[in-house]
């Protein structure tokens, strides 16, 4: 019983939107029954710019801040596991801080620093907000994971005259692999889902990521109410990341509660 | 040796410097001058000017009222919920598996996305909860347009979108509680409800606070959210401190007040989680001192 | 002997060579092209996609891009601003709405118009299409489109429309209880732009103004009357309670669907009505705002308009694009084909056009009641303290005199601040 009520609690407004967006609009509005079209998704998808555009920006804003956020944040990982105990304690409180912290108070800021550097307007520039805001969360997940690693480990490499770097590559991170693995999946979700700094770094149509656009869409149209769009839009900018979701559920949980535990 | 782990880190920290505390920096700066459509978007300094229209300013207040009021409410269903589902999911039950990932699904969605869903969800007179009302005869709730009701539907949002990351979170808690404990008590005799206050609450009490905390934050800087499914309205009934900075930023072009709003409500954040973290530290320690 | 797979290998290469070749030259002479691009929300980018290649076809030297905005008016406002706030601007032309002018020109990022057009610039315009493009002496936008707030009616229901407050209330409540519709009258009553309109047309009908001097005259009896009769329609149940977050297409919708007698709304409203698959095609009729005996029946002015960017690079070709767009002939095509109320009298008083579209000598008419709303930089500002305060009326979340109170209390701080400064 329970379990069908968190079920329909999860599901029922995602079932929804996937009926709506596949009835038409006259039937929305109750000026007739029945009715069923593919019409909200082939205006979308051949929209100025297609909807594809926005999920394919959002894809590479995402894949770019996972991969700086990753390359940052790992060197920074192990040296907080490394540099001793008190320097290591108030860091990681800081870092702390910085994940819990509303990227959204940040906007203004941003939006001067987009202007004065000439970032604004460059999907891979907004990767560099991106991997800031996400960089705390990694860094406390890799934490976590380095401080897994036996020292001995390190140690016995060490002696084979190993220098930092090949330490880093050949001993550590093979042992680090899931722990990556979850980190760039929580970053790849926060990029793909981030709002109030890509609404402000972009103006121009055909850049737009997933989560601006949409809300444009919510803008509305002066004729009629695209509810049938609107829904079709939900859906297919939900898509990927339910497969995301269903395909990598382990890791991202696994990830989720490491850095609780440890956290 | 030590210089090395230094370099390791610098670039990570430069990056946290620049996003994080060189904007704090600037907005305090920012605060201090006038800088706005009136002035032809050049700085002006004014001194404290800003900060004193902050003070008097009814509609911030009400702005702060109506953000804690959000995450209260949110926050703490969001709590009881997740908790109840934690130990739903913590149980061995068939289709665990499957049930965890569906029910972590609306957390992962964007929240623009799922904000326009629930616009239609919420829609007076054609959305369904409305269909289903006027089918039973009644009238049609004013989801969007009441400002009784409008700050209830979004809390209801919210909490549909963030109660899974909470469960999953405290799931995590109950799996690290040995289950040894568990048997000694049930030999004991005890009933669910004193297991669960016992030992389960007691143990679970640092992922509560983490989970507190974080969503906490989160819910003081709502913006997206409303901006979508309200856009602050009706009668200004849903607005958000974020939002209002955004407004004076964007819709006003007034940057220098917009920056002294961010950094009031950054205050705001401060004193309040600050506050729930030593409620939390002295209360459990009285705890303690009691057992 | 050239063995084959090798010739087709530089048989490729010549292919590749080529055509980067042909490429690059075509590319070069795109550079010749003087770019102009204008910004426009997306229903005008699509009603002036063939003038725009027929600019294209007869200027040469000249490439036109259209970017197409938002649907949403305040959304196109938030796009350009942030495109102006980021720099580098990508647009020579906006075309605005009439109210983000005056902030525009402020903020530093419009070019006086004066210089380009000629002092005539202004004078084949109709009556009621000049207001709010020139001032502080200087004209800083050319209208394309006018837009008036009208009052929509259905002509199955009653003989003649209401031309007073109390009419309209009468004839809600006579069809109310008929049950010939579940509701009398639809507008706009969100919190945002749309209501500031909806109170501005009521505050003239009720004898009322929204600055008298540049000074807020807003608790006066007049501006008590228009939001007590807005929140009276609510209480009475002749306008639906969700009203208070109705926007244009909501109104729309309910009226569209036969579920109202009477809708506040803009010109385009009538061509969506009379489409062939509308349920109310030749049903309705349209007149200005009602008003109490003597007092002007009001038509908010929304008319829409190209400014010239200061950033541009392109001003000569972009004062061109603008020219043509807003000409006679191209205001013509958009009426016509689109339904356009046009600008310029000339194109009023075409007999081609009023033989096609009979409505064109109502539009003059209500055009010709245009009222504007401040011409401000801190309209945003006014407007929002506007909106925000009648909405607490129309929710009844506060009695209409203490809503007009508060509201001339934030007004006048907002103005003494503002004037201080400015």
């Amino acid at each position: 019983m329970a379990r069908l009520l968190l079920l329909l609690w999860s599901l029922g407004p995602m079932l929804w939107q996937l009926v709506s967006s596949l009835r038409t609009s006259d039937a929305l509005s109750g000026l007739a029954s029945g009715g069923w079209t593919l019409e909200h998704y082939r205006q979308l998808l051949q929209g100025d710019p297609p909807f594809l555009t926005y999920l394919l920006n959002s894809a590479v804003v995402g894949v770019c801040s996972t991969a700086l956020t990753l390359a940052l944040a790992v060197p920074c990982a192990y040296a907080l596991t490394r540099i001793g105990r008190r320097q290591a304690r108030s860091l990681t409180l800081l870092v702390a801080a910085a994940a819990a912290f509303p990227a959204v108070l940040l906007f203004l800021a941003l939006l001067e620093l987009a202007r004065d550097w000439h970032l604004a307007n460059q999907l891979l520039a907004l990767s560099l907000p991106y991997a800031g805001l996400c960089l705390p969360l990694a860094i406390l997940l890799l934490q976590a994971a380095f401080a897994d690693i036996p020292i001995e480990l390190e140690e016995a490499a060490l002696i084979e005259g190993m220098g930092l770097w090949q330490r880093l590559r050949w001993v550590l991170l093979p042992l680090l692999a899931p722990a990556m693995a979850s980190s760039a999946l929580l970053v790849f979700l926060f990029s793909w889902n981030e709002y109030p700094i890509a609404l402000t770094w972009l103006s121009r149509t055909e850049l737009l990521t997933l989560a601006p656009a949409m809300a444009r869409i919510a803008g509305s149209s002066v004729y009629t109410i695209p509810y049938g769009a609107f829904a079709a839009a939900t859906v297919l900018g939900s898509a990927p990341l339910i497969a995301l979701m269903l395909l990598f559920q382990r890791q991202i949980i696994s990830g989720l509660t490491q850095g609780a535990i440890k956290g | 040796m030590r210089w090395r782990l230094w370099l390791l880190m610098a670039p990570a920290l430069a990056l946290l410097l620049a996003v994080f505390a060189v904007p704090l920096l600037h907005y305090l700066w920012l605060s201090t001058q006038a800088q706005s459509v009136l002035t032809g978007l050049l700085p002006e300094p004014i001194g404290a000017q800003q900060w004193l229209r902050l003070w008097n300013d009814s509609r911030f207040w009400q702005d702060t009222w109506q953000t804690l009021r959000f995450s209260a409410a949110s926050v703490s269903l969001e709590m009881l919920l997740g908790l109840a589902i934690a130990l739903l999911l913590d149980q061995p039950l068939r289709g665990r598996g499957v049930l965890r990932t569906i029910s972590l699904l609306p957390w992962a969605l964007p929240t623009t996305v799922m904000a326009l869903g629930w616009r239609w969800i919420f829609n007076d007179p054609y959305g369904p909860i409305n269909r289903l009302v006027a089918g039973l005869g009644l009238p049609a709730i004013p989801f969007l347009s009441n400002p009784a009701i409008t700050w209830m539907a979004a809390v209801g949002a919210d909490t549909w979108k963030t109660t899974p990351f909470v469960a999953l979170l405290l799931l995590a808690g109950l799996q690290a509680i040995p289950a040894d404990l568990y048997e000694a008590a049930a030999l004991e005799g005890a009933t669910p409800w004193q297991t669960l206050r016992r030992i389960t609450l007691p143990l679970l009490t640092p992922y509560l606070l983490i989970a507190l905390l974080f969503r906490l934050a989160q819910a003081l800087g709502v913006f997206d959210l409303i901006q979508v499914l309200t856009g602050g309205g009706p009668a200004g009934s849903t607005e958000s401190l974020a939002l209002y900075a955004y407004l004076n930023a964007m819709r006003f072009l007034d940057f220098g007040y917009s920056a002294t709003l961010l950094l009031g409500s950054f205050a705001i954040l401060l004193v309040l989680c600050g506050a729930a973290a030593l409620l939390w530290r002295g209360n459990s320690r009285l705890q303690g001192a009691l057992r | 002997m050239i063995p084959p797979r090798a010739l087709r290998r530089w048989v490729l290469l010549l292919v590749a060579l080529l055509g980067s070749l042909s490429l690059g030259l075509w590319g070069l002479a795109r550079e010749r092209l003087e770019p102009v691009s204008v910004l426009m929300p997306a229903p005008f980018a699509d009603a002036t996609a063939d003038l725009v290649n027929a600019f294209n076809r007869r200027h040469p030297r000249i490439a036109l891009i259209v970017t197409r905005g938002p649907l949403e008016t305040e959304a196109v406002s938030d796009l350009a601003i942030s495109s102006l706030l980021l720099g580098e601007s990508p647009y020579d032309l906006l075309l605005m709405d009439v109210s983000w002018t005056p902030k525009y020109a402020a903020a530093g990022w419009l070019e006086p118009l004066d210089r380009w057009l000629g002092p005539k610039a202004l004078d084949d315009l109709a009556p009621g299409a000049e207001l709010g493009n020139a001032f502080g002496g200087q004209l800083w936008r050319f209208p394309l489109l006018a837009d008036m707030g009208l009052l929509f009616w259905r002509t199955d229901l009653m003989e003649a429309p209401p031309r007073t407050p109390a009419e309209l209330v009468a004839i809600s409540r006579r069809l109310q209880r008929q049950g010939q519709v579940p509701w009398g009258y639809v507008w706009q009553g969100k919190q945002y732009e749309g209501l500031s309109c909806v109170v501005l047309e009521l505050l003239r009908g009720f004898g009322g103004h929204w600055l008298v001097n540049n000074d807020p005259v807003l608790n006066s009896p007049a501006a008590v009357a228009a939001t007590s009769w807005l929140q009276e329609l609510v209480r009475q149940g002749i306008t639906p309670a969700a009203v208070a977050n109705m926007g244009e297409p909501e109104a729309l919708q309910l009226f569209q669907a036969g579920d109202a007698a009477f809708m506040r709304n803009w010109p385009y409203a009538w061509a969506e009505l009379n489409k062939p698959d509308s349920p109310l095609r030749g049903k309705v009729a349209f007149t200005t705002m009602v008003s109490e005996p003597g007092e002007p029946h009001a038509a908010t002015q929304g008319s829409w308009g190209f400014s010239l960017l200061a950033g541009s690079k392109h001003k000569a070709a972009a004062v061109e694009v603008l020219r043509f767009l807003t000409s006679a002939e191209a205001q013509k095509q958009l009426n016509l084909r689109w339904g356009y109320t046009p600008t310029r009298l000339s194109v009023f008083e075409d007999p081609e056009l009023l033989a096609a579209n009979p409505a064109l000598a109502d539009l003059q008419l209500a055009l010709a009641a245009a009222v504007l709303r401040p011409l401000s930089p801190v309209y945003a500002q006014l407007s929002d303290l506007l909106y925000r305060n009648v909405n607490t009326a129309i929710t009844g979340e506060r009695s209409a005199p203490m809503a007009m109170q508060q509201l001339q209390l934030n007004s006048e701080r907002l103005l003494r601040s503002s004037g201080g400064e400015g």
